[in-house]
């Protein structure tokens, strides 16, 4: 369990982190949001002692974070940088054997990476030779290679062909069932929703959300149902008469149709299902849960007066 | 350490595997070989030839010169007095560099003035005045004793009077190897130079390409900094003994090949009549190759030149390392790197001023300040240091020893504190607020 107490940090007069606390177990994805600038990337960098907190500590199993405690965590930094000149096998070696392990380790390590990614032929290639989602498939594989117990993944999907995305996403799942406890910064939403499991916002160095991704986007729930249906549409409006306002729709064909609507006063999904009885053809009905990307934009968009989130 | 080790040996192999270094490993000892063969094979000899009008109007040489065939000057005689304005603007003296003048006073007062065009070599001076000086000779010895010439030369004792220190009666040419200890010192600052620079490229490389990020979340930064300082010190090192290596084979070489001649004694006895003029010519000849291999201790110097280097290059190292790692940019970087140049350059100049004035008190300062301490020890260990006074040596080890572990500590902060600023301005505020945080 990875504890983060307290933690504040400025840089000449700019507080870059004020009192941020989060808890993450093993065997969890938590996704750490927030839009640029909130402090993501230097609340990462305290975990990693890069940086060192004015205030509050990083605590594992309830150790305080030493420098000792490197050696079981995975950093994928958002800004990655690879030696052009070096193959990636003397990379991997080197970043290998810095993180602990021996050559022969690292060397068995790698060919099971490079075997499962298939792309055994790049060991010897060096890495200007190699394109930038190669050269990223490496610092994946770099960061993973020592087999940590904690994986820090600032943005780890960007530069990824959605082929590769999904590939990673599968290795990250995969880790999870395994027990790791995964940190992962991105601004990609969707995956958020695909595989975090907890999420903390952090927004102008303060963390004003944290929770499941199903109770977040729950508790931010506005009451909207989609109902899919086949038949007309200027029946189905004259079927909601008063009770029910129309938010949206999308055209799937001629005669199909997604309808998003709001309820009014003390209507509810039943009294909507019996509405459409025998006006239309219902296909699919269900409530509709605010996006994370929704949500996400809501909250750190700044407010102008008379408007509130 | 374990981490520094890794870091210095990932240094150390791609210096080793770059071009530039494989290039420089080769090219350094030739180029200074091609200047060694040169100093040998040209170092005595001046310019051009010269063209040496004797104006002899009682005819005291007889239009007579012992060396009738030197490749460096031609002599011609004028029967008249020639006076030096007439020499310097008539027509018919312009094919000549300088004009001798032999009165008949020559015999008693020994005084012969030499009015030239263009400031001749020393070794120009020398010559004309030997060559002039034993054919007046010749003439004395028939005018006013019943020797001939070589019983003359047989039985006469020229004086050479040898000025040596007290405390290094050994040293003929202590101007000469102190220009080897200052040789030695610009060689410390020129592989600082090179070597400190490849740390600020390296450091900016690693910062512009971001994978120091990577690198700080297993390696603590001061053990980063130490690791690249140590592995491009090792490249250095390797770089200089390779140096040294081909140097010193290229030496043996030239020895036995290109100049076998120089070292032989019987090539100068075999010369019979003109035996002591070859001998002349081959002494001043030498004087490199004896400085080269006779003089210079190697050994003793190349002890003390990498015990100075090692240090002087982690102290002037830690430098470039903050500088590259405090810097927004690489070009950021090369600007405060002028600082540094200006301080090495001073160092050179410290070592050229102790070549100069051993004994001054300012000298003495250079001596023990570690920004120029590397040179000036050198030039000070090839001039020679007073029995019982190899100590002074140490200390100025010591101090330049203490000041390098304190420009580390103080550089591991700059390091530390700069290494995750971007594109930032570096301003001296800045880096004093970097500095007193630990």
């Amino acid at each position: 369990m990875l504890e983060v107490q307290h933690i504040s940090k400025s840089f000449f007069r700019k507080t870059a982190l004020e009192d941020v606390s989060m808890t993450v177990r093993e065997g969890e994805i938590f996704g750490l949001l927030g839009p640029n600038g909130a402090g993501k990337t230097t609340l990462i960098r305290i975990i990693n002692k890069i940086i060192d907190a004015d205030r509050g500590v990083v605590r594992i199993n309830g150790d305080l974070m030493t420098q000792k405690h490197l050696s079981m965590v995975g950093y994928l930094p958002e800004e990655r940088g690879l030696y052009k000149s070096m193959t990636v096998e003397d990379h991997a070696l080197f970043l290998g054997q810095l993180r602990g392990l021996s050559k022969r380790d690292v060397k068995m390590q790698l060919d099971y990476w490079l075997e499962k990614f298939t792309i055994g032929d790049w060991k010897k290639k060096r890495i200007e030779e190699l394109s930038k989602g190669m050269a990223q498939k490496v610092q994946f594989i770099c960061t993973v290679l020592h087999e940590p117990k904690i994986l820090i993944l600032d943005e780890p999907l960007s530069g990824f062909d959605p082929v590769n995305v999904e590939l990673i996403k599968q290795e990250l799942i995969e880790m999870r069932a395994k027990g790791k406890l995964i940190i992962l910064s991105t601004h990609n939403m969707k995956s958020v929703e695909e595989i975090c499991d907890r999420v903390a916002l952090i927004d102008q160095s303060k963390k004003i959300l944290e929770g499941t991704v199903s109770e977040i986007r729950e508790s931010r729930k506005t009451g909207e149902i989609a109902i899919k249906f086949r038949g007309s549409m200027i029946a189905f409006v004259n079927a909601l008469w008063t009770n029910f306002e129309l938010v949206d729709k999308e055209i799937l064909a001629d005669d199909r149709f997604i309808a998003r609507l709001k309820t009014r006063g003390e209507t509810n999904f039943d009294d909507l299902l019996r509405a459409m009885m025998g006006q239309v053809r219902i296909e699919a009905v269900w409530e509709v849960l605010p996006s994370m990307q929704d949500i996400f934009i809501d909250l750190v968009t700044p407010k102008t007066e008379g408007t509130h989130a | 350490m374990r981490n520094s080790w890794l870091v210095a040996l990932r240094e150390l192999k791609e210096r080793l595997g770059s071009r530039s270094f494989v290039g420089m490993m080769i090219a350094g000892p030739v180029l200074i070989l091609v200047l060694i063969y040169f100093l040998f094979a040209f170092g005595g000899e001046g310019q051009q030839k010269w063209n040496v009008l004797i104006a002899d109007p009682t005819g005291i040489m007889d239009k007579k010169i012992l060396i009738s065939a030197d490749p460096d000057v031609n002599y011609s005689f004028a029967n008249g007095y020639v006076e030096m304005n007439e020499f310097r603007d008539a027509k018919q003296f312009r094919e000549f560099d300088a004009l001798v003048e032999i009165n008949e006073k020559i015999l008693s007062n020994k005084l012969s003035f030499v009015f030239y065009r263009e400031n001749p070599s020393m070794r120009m001076q020398t010559k004309i005045r030997y060559q002039v000086e034993r054919r007046i000779e010749e003439v004395m010895v028939s005018q006013f004793t019943d020797l001939t010439i070589r019983e003359f030369r047989k039985v006469k004792q020229p004086l050479n009077m040898a000025f040596r220190n007290v405390y290094d009666p050994m040293d003929e040419a202590s101007d000469l190897r102190g220009w080897v200890g200052l040789f030695y010192g610009a060689l410390i600052f020129a592989f600082i130079f090179l070597f400190g620079m490849t740390i600020l490229r390296s450091v900016t490389r690693e910062k512009s390409n971001r994978i120091v990020e990577v690198l700080l979340a297993t390696v603590h930064p001061n053990q980063l900094m130490i690791g690249k300082i140590v592995g491009i010190g090792i490249a250095a090192f390797i770089q200089f003994v390779v140096w040294m290596l081909f140097v010193a084979i290229g030496l043996a070489l030239m020895r036995s090949y290109v100049f076998p001649d120089l070292f032989d004694p019987s090539h100068v006895v075999a010369m019979g009549e003109h035996a002591s003029d070859s001998f002349f010519a081959a002494t001043e000849y030498n004087q490199f190759v004896d400085l080269v291999y006779e003089r210079i201790q190697f050994g003793t110097m190349t002890f003390y030149f990498v015990l100075f280097f090692v240090v002087g290059y982690l102290f002037y190292g830690a430098f470039f390392a903050a500088i590259g790692a405090t810097s927004g940019s690489e070009s950021d970087g090369q600007q405060f790197v002028l600082p540094l140049i200006f301080l090495l350059c001073f160092a050179l100049y410290a070592g050229y001023y102790s070549l100069e004035n051993p004994e001054s008190g300012l000298a003495t300062l250079f001596h023990y300040l570690p920004f120029t301490s590397p040179v000036v020890v050198m030039v000070k260990l090839s001039l020679g240091y007073a029995p019982g006074h190899a100590y002074e040596i140490w200390m100025s080890l010591i101090i330049l020893l203490l000041s390098a572990a304190g420009v580390l500590v103080l550089a591991g902060r700059l390091y530390r504190n700069g290494i995750l600023q971007f594109g930032h301005r570096l301003r001296f505020g800045m880096l004093l607020r970097w500095m007193k945080r630990m």
